[in-house]
């Protein structure tokens, strides 16, 4: 098992280092001016160019680059969504909305999309679960902009019970709650989905196997035994979409944040490639390949904490 | 019974007329004929996913969908860069359903003054079709008021958007069609690129095993570590937006799958006792590996490809959508919806559209891809 992690910790720095260099060299060798302010005299710009080393043959931007993060974590200075600050003091900023409307999706997504997966398997072939199925394709299916317009439509428009945007700057608690509503319940649809269909398949396949008929022949009742035995197998392969939505916490849905200006990763992320600001977008590549990363990773880890049998590297 | 040496026969039998002969009736040369057709896999599969009312439904709807977006954009007679600054925004009127009072090109228009109403200039001839509310706003006199908006922007009698047009007077329905076109051709394009390289790679991991295999599976992790959006959007900024990017972009993220299922199955295959009478006649390893080896493989490569075609389909409009997809002047369900969402609150019919469009496909390629892996699955064989 240590082999192995370290193992998967050696693949995931590569390709994090793979990141880094292919994001350096692609942006750098695009034929964009990466620094221009009509603004500032060309005596200061000079001298800002000298001190991000713009001057420099690009190998050695390249080794400032690296050496920068690697070293003291600098990612550089961002030029043009808001120029002179810290890239990463201008990521870390906009977390906290991000987080927020994550975490509240996870919060309704996991127990929802457990519970309807549990009843649509439990009632296998009835009408109720032809209606779970049928949403669940739906949600599925459509995309999530789609939705979130609809939502928007409907719900802030037609019938005005929520406000249009996300509010940062809400007086209150309650009201800036209120404005998340709309595209907290964006972003959970599609992961609530998720979740029961797995959930559906397993369990239906769990129901009939073997050891649930010994469960029942020892004595246990069906309910019991759907409980101890079951539900609590067909969790395994689920962990398998839920801890991407865990580890996913930090980085935002791009066009949920961008349809209610919600100030979070999401939104900057899609400013910084559109608005030609480098360093910030070599950052954010960074930060979203980290936790794709971190993703994988914890996932194929945690496979062999919670299921023994299927423990990689384990010896005979 | 008698035996006759064959060098040795009597004379009587030697002159026997042929019509004295019977043929002889032996039976085991002949072995009774199946009554029934034989059934292959794939015969199998096929008549299962027909049997499936949503498979049948979804396929129906795509093939509808394919040859409205190849029919529609060349029978509008509109261009889809056409521009009419005078005929922007209007609403949809589709003859035949006009007489119903749904889609018949009207819009109601609030806080008009009630004495420019009679000016022929702002209002020609006939387009005020009802006065709906008059009330008072401060000192003004101002109503709301039902306005033929083709009539009232001077469109010609007779000329239909069935879906209106957008903020610069562009036909919506020739570039959602249009767009729809795009969309189907990037995820032709991007699965059957994802395919081949993936099936190459994935053969050539499996087949060869050991010291080769450790290699390109190592590789495929370190690649496959590579999130998606970041890929995609290096592609974009590498070789500017367009199909060749998207295409390349869905292309690099999506063939690792694949080639793990090849590899996967070729260590199912490669040890059959089939393919070692087939090594011990001499066959070369390319023909082993394409001919003896891969054919097992095509069932799940076919429900996998169909898998991602609604992704495919996805990818490319949200690019599009958050601005990283297909150039703006041509048309992409993304940038559609995009465009909609700005005016959605005065405007919604620029968002329903192509919304509509993308979830009716997007269902019918889910289901039709859900239909199929259930169809394709061996352990169901013979069932139905």
């Amino acid at each position: 098992m240590f082999k192995y992690v370290l193992g998967r910790i050696g693949a995931m720095l590569l390709t994090l280092f793979l990141v880094m260099t292919l994001s350096f060299w692609v942006i750098r060798l695009m034929p964009m001016t990466i620094f221009e302010n009509p603004e500032v005299s060309p005596e200061v710009q000079r001298r800002l160019e000298d001190r991000m080393h713009l001057h420099e043959p690009m190998i050695v931007q390249y080794y400032y680059f690296i050496e920068g993060i690697v070293t003291r974590g600098d990612f550089g200075t961002s030029v043009k969504i808001r120029p002179g600050l810290q890239v990463f003091d201008i990521i870390r900023e906009r977390i906290p909305p991000t987080m927020l409307l994550n975490f509240f999706s996870l919060l309704i997504s996991i127990p929802l999309g457990i519970i309807s997966g549990t009843i649509a398997a439990l009632k296998r072939n009835t009408w109720i679960d032809n209606v779970i199925s049928f949403l669940i394709v739906i949600f599925i299916s459509v995309p999530s902009f789609v939705f979130a317009s609809l939502m928007q439509y409907v719900f802030a428009f037609m019938w005005p019970m929520f406000p249009t945007l996300y509010n940062a700057q809400a007086p209150s608690i309650w009201e800036a709650f209120h404005s998340m509503i709309l595209p907290i319940v964006a972003l959970s649809l599609n992961p609530i989905a998720t979740i029961a269909r797995y959930l559906r398949g397993e369990l239906i396949e769990t129901l009939s196997s073997e050891y649930m008929l010994l469960a029942r022949t020892k004595g246990l009742t069906q309910q019991e035994a759907t409980w101890r035995h079951a539900f609590r197998n067909s969790l395994v392969p689920i962990a398998n979409t839920i801890i991407p939505l865990i580890t996913g916490i930090m980085g935002g849905s791009l066009v949920i944040e961008k349809i209610f200006a919600v100030p979070g990763e999401g939104g900057l992320l899609v400013d910084s490639i559109l608005g030609g600001d480098h360093f910030l977008t070599v950052a954010l590549l960074i930060f979203y390949s980290l936790i794709s990363l971190v993703t994988i990773f914890v996932v194929d880890v945690s496979y062999g904490i919670i299921d023994p049998r299927i423990r990689i590297g384990g010896g005979k | 019974m008698t035996v006759y040496d064959r060098n040795d026969l009597p004379e009587e039998l030697l002159n026997l007329p042929d019509s004295e002969f019977e043929k002889a009736e032996n039976d085991c040369s002949t072995d009774e004929r199946f009554k029934t057709e034989p059934i292959g896999f794939y015969q199998d599969a096929l008549r299962r996913l027909f049997h499936n009312r949503l498979s049948v439904i979804s396929l129906c709807a795509i093939l509808i969908i394919i040859v409205l977006s190849v029919a529609v954009p060349n029978m509008t007679g509109y261009g889809y860069t056409q521009q009419n600054v005078k005929q922007k925004n209007l609403p949809s009127k589709m003859p035949g359903l006009e007489q119903l009072g749904i889609f018949d090109g009207t819009r109601i228009l609030t806080n008009i003054k009630k004495s420019s109403i009679n000016d022929p200039k702002r209002y020609p001839e006939g387009c005020v079709l009802e006065i709906l509310r008059e009330y008072k706003a401060g000192r003004q006199e101002v109503v709301d008021v039902k306005v033929d908006y083709y009539r009232y922007c001077g469109v010609p009698e007779g000329e239909y958007h069935w879906m209106g047009t957008d903020y610069l007077g562009r036909d919506i329905m020739t570039r959602l069609f249009k767009g729809t076109r795009i969309s189907l051709l990037i995820a032709a394009l991007s699965v059957l690129t994802n395919l081949i390289i993936g099936i190459i790679y994935g053969s050539i991991a499996g087949y060869y095993g050991g010291r080769v295999d450790m290699f390109l599976t190592h590789l495929a992790e370190v690649l496959d570590g590579l999130p998606y959006i970041v890929v995609t959007i290096l592609f974009m900024l590498w070789l500017g937006s367009g199909m060749l990017s998207i295409v390349l972009a869905l292309t690099v993220t999506g063939w690792i799958g694949t080639a793990r299922l090849t590899r996967a199955q070729f260590y199912r295959y490669k040890h059959r006792e089939y393919v070692l009478a087939a090594r011990t006649l001499g066959v070369p390893d390319r023909k082993l590996i394409f001919r003896h080896i891969l054919p097992n493989t095509v069932g799940p490569l076919i429900t996998r490809a169909m898998i991602a075609v609604p992704g495919a389909i996805f990818s490319e409009s949200f690019l599009a959508y958050i601005g990283l997809g297909i150039k703006p002047p041509e048309p992409s369900i993304g940038i559609l919806l995009s465009e909609g969402q700005k005016m959605l609150l005065q405007y919604p019919n620029q968002t329903f559209f192509p919304a509509l469009l993308i979830s009716i496909q997007m269902i019918a390629f889910n289901m039709l891809s859900n239909g199929l892996r259930d169809a394709m699955d061996p352990s169901r064989r013979g069932e139905d």
